[in-house]
């Protein structure tokens, strides 16, 4: 069971301070998405919104065109998975996970039994009857996990929810996120501020920043063909190169001349740093100011005028510090923002 | 880890040793005292033993009727004072105060002046409010002194840890009271027990202020006073009597704590 997402213009000022401005979100039914941004954007306060645990300003969320205004958290159909895993230390294991149906009623021996067979589904089948203090933070993150998905929600939530695992078993807890989306094909809003674990869990991916979505795509457009600077920046395509473009030539403000597509006027172009190569014939001089061997490539910061740059190289390169080298910017990997962004993401 | 913690639990053992051996120190002479119907110096132990202390402190139906005013102030103070400290607890504990301070300084207040003296204060209020000399007015005086140490002791188990609990518990569907008995009480056990056990000690201790507010109402400690000078066999029978209670609190309480940790 699954419905549709829809967050229109949502404002959330906790305390008076607006935390989010207007926020648009959409998320369809049985899809994964994934909020992406840095700490401080707003994505727990707009999952706690959706969640029923905020107060909701101006705007509406909707859940399977349900308005959820008004609507006490636990009556949503929503669950939550928090960053830690927030379980009641006096309960046994099966007792937490079945919490809400407790809450709900449910009689004690149909509260085990499906406590038993949610257990079985997140890999912790023998641990019903432990209490939850010997478990590690792995096993307790899917034991909340369990307790969350007990209810059938139309909508799960997860915060960072493998924050507080240790990091050899994260990708444990990741695969099992998604086999168990995959197979509910429950409406999954995850929320994380490491942009890799974005990219490789979501089907739609969307950037928060400063209390905003900025852009909401799949993961691939967010990398490679960003709205604005703010987005690239983000995700890594550090290169930026502002221009007039003449006959197919950026003429690049600091000086230099790439090759581009695209029509004649004022452009900004974006590169991801693994797209930049090395050529000594190319037209695009500059100065290595910090060549660092970053285990699987090479890390170049360049410089050229007042123009940075930054090129992720094959492990195998060897350029000197203050050595003079040349670039190439493949026309293919070359993304041109939107103009009517251009200007905005200029002064930011 | 292993190693740690036997070492841990071993010097825990050692402390509740040490107690018990400090704590039975001083109740030796004080049991000696009680039942020793003749004992003249310079002998070490009694010339007579019997029960003459306890014979004279129940003669007449003073000490019983002391016995149950303090059992029913302390226990009525403990209540109240854990009710109304639980808010302020939970709103100071979860620093949602910008200026604490001056909250604290007002809570210890009653703890820096004299206990007699906030007693013959209260008394003014209390003669004239008809209050003087009745159970609630003891409560009331009491609370003086139990809140401050309720508040104080119930903070440390409110925070953002117990806050997200009960955050869960909500979006999970728990109703207030669902939350109250599934969540927040569990998770205070140890913090509800110590601070019960405090503000119990504190009424059932309280003499200044209960010899103000109701001298014609003895509680135990403002009869045993008495007799320290004029007979101290009826002194350490009363004493006994006095400790007893608080010493059962100890030992429910402690049991608490050790099945909440």
């Amino acid at each position: 069971m699954s419905a549709t997402l829809h967050c229109r213009g949502v404002v959330v000022a906790p305390g008076g301070t607006p935390v989010l401005r207007s926020v648009d979100l959409e998320v369809s039914a049985g899809q994964r998405a994934v909020l992406v941004g840095p700490s401080g954007a707003g994505k727990t306060t707009l999952l706690r919104a959706i969640a029923g645990l905020e107060h909701v300003r101006e705007g509406t969320v909707e859940l399977g065109g349900r308005r959820l205004a008004g609507i006490p958290p636990h009556r949503r159909r929503v669950s939550v998975v928090f960053q830690e895993p927030r379980l009641l230390p006096h309960l046994r294991v099966e007792d937490n996970v079945a919490l809400p149906l407790r809450a709900a009623g449910v009689g004690r021996r149909e509260r085990r039994a499906r406590a038993a067979t949610l257990l079985d589904e997140v890999g912790l089948a023998g641990l019903a009857g432990r209490t939850v203090r010997g478990l590690s933070g792995g096993e307790q993150q899917r034991v909340a996990l369990a307790r969350a998905l007990c209810t059938d929600p139309e909508l799960l939530l997860l915060d960072e929810p493998l924050a507080a695992v240790d990091p050899n078993r994260r990708e444990a807890l990741r695969r099992l996120i998604v086999r168990l989306q995959q197979e509910r094909r429950v409406t999954t809003l995850i929320i994380t501020h490491d942009r890799v674990e974005a990219a490789e869990l979501a089907d739609t991916l969307a950037l928060m920043l400063e209390g905003r979505v900025v852009q909401q795509d799949e993961p691939r457009e967010l990398f490679e063909r960003p709205r604005s600077a703010a987005v690239a920046r983000f995700f890594g395509a550090t290169n930026v190169l502002r221009g007039t473009v003449r006959a197919g030539l950026l003429h690049v403000d600091g000086g230099g001349c790439v090759a581009v597509d695209g029509p004649d006027g004022l452009a900004t172009y974006i590169i991801r740093p693994e797209a930049v190569r090395l050529d000594d014939e190319g037209g695009f001089g500059a100065r290595v100011t910090e060549a660092a061997y970053a285990g699987t490539f090479v890390r170049l910061t360049l410089i050229r005028g007042r123009q940075r740059l930054e090129a992720h190289l094959p492990a195998g390169t060897t350029v000197a510090f203050g050595e003079e080298v040349g670039l190439c910017f493949p026309a293919d990997r070359l993304w041109r923002l939107p103009d009517d962004e251009a200007p905005v993401s200029a002064g930011s | 880890m292993l190693l740690v913690t036997s070492a841990r639990e071993r010097l825990g053992g050692a402390a509740a040793a040490a107690v018990t051996a400090a704590v039975g120190l001083l109740l030796v002479p004080l049991l000696v005292r009680a039942f020793a119907d003749a004992w003249r110096a310079p002998a070490l132990l009694p010339q007579r033993w019997g029960l003459r202390g306890f014979d004279v402190a129940f003669a007449d139906g003073q000490t019983p009727a002391a016995l149950v005013t303090s059992l029913a102030v302390a226990a009525t103070s403990t209540a109240c004072g854990l009710v109304l400290a639980w808010p302020a607890a939970r709103v100071l504990g979860e620093r949602r105060m910008r200026h604490p301070a001056a909250v604290f300084l007002l809570l210890a207040m009653p703890l820096l002046v004299a206990p007699y003296a906030v007693g013959v204060g209260l008394s003014e209020w209390f003669v004239r409010l008809d209050l003087s000399g009745t159970l609630p007015g003891l409560v009331l005086a009491h609370l003086t002194f139990v809140l401050p140490y309720a508040v104080l002791l119930l903070l440390s188990g409110f925070g953002p840890q117990l806050r997200g609990v009960e955050e869960m518990g909500r979006a999970a569907g728990l109703s207030p009271w669902q939350r109250l008995r599934w969540v927040t009480v569990p998770a205070l056990r140890s913090t509800l027990a110590a601070a019960g056990l405090l503000c119990f000690l504190v009424s059932w201790s309280q003499y200044g202020t209960s010899l103000a507010i109701a001298p014609t109402r003895p509680t135990l400690p403002v009869l045993l006073l008495p007799f320290i000078g004029s007979d101290p066999q009826v002194a350490a029978a009363l004493s006994l009597l006095f400790l007893a209670p608080a010493m059962l609190a100890l030992a429910v309480a402690v049991r608490a704590i050790r099945s909440a940790t």
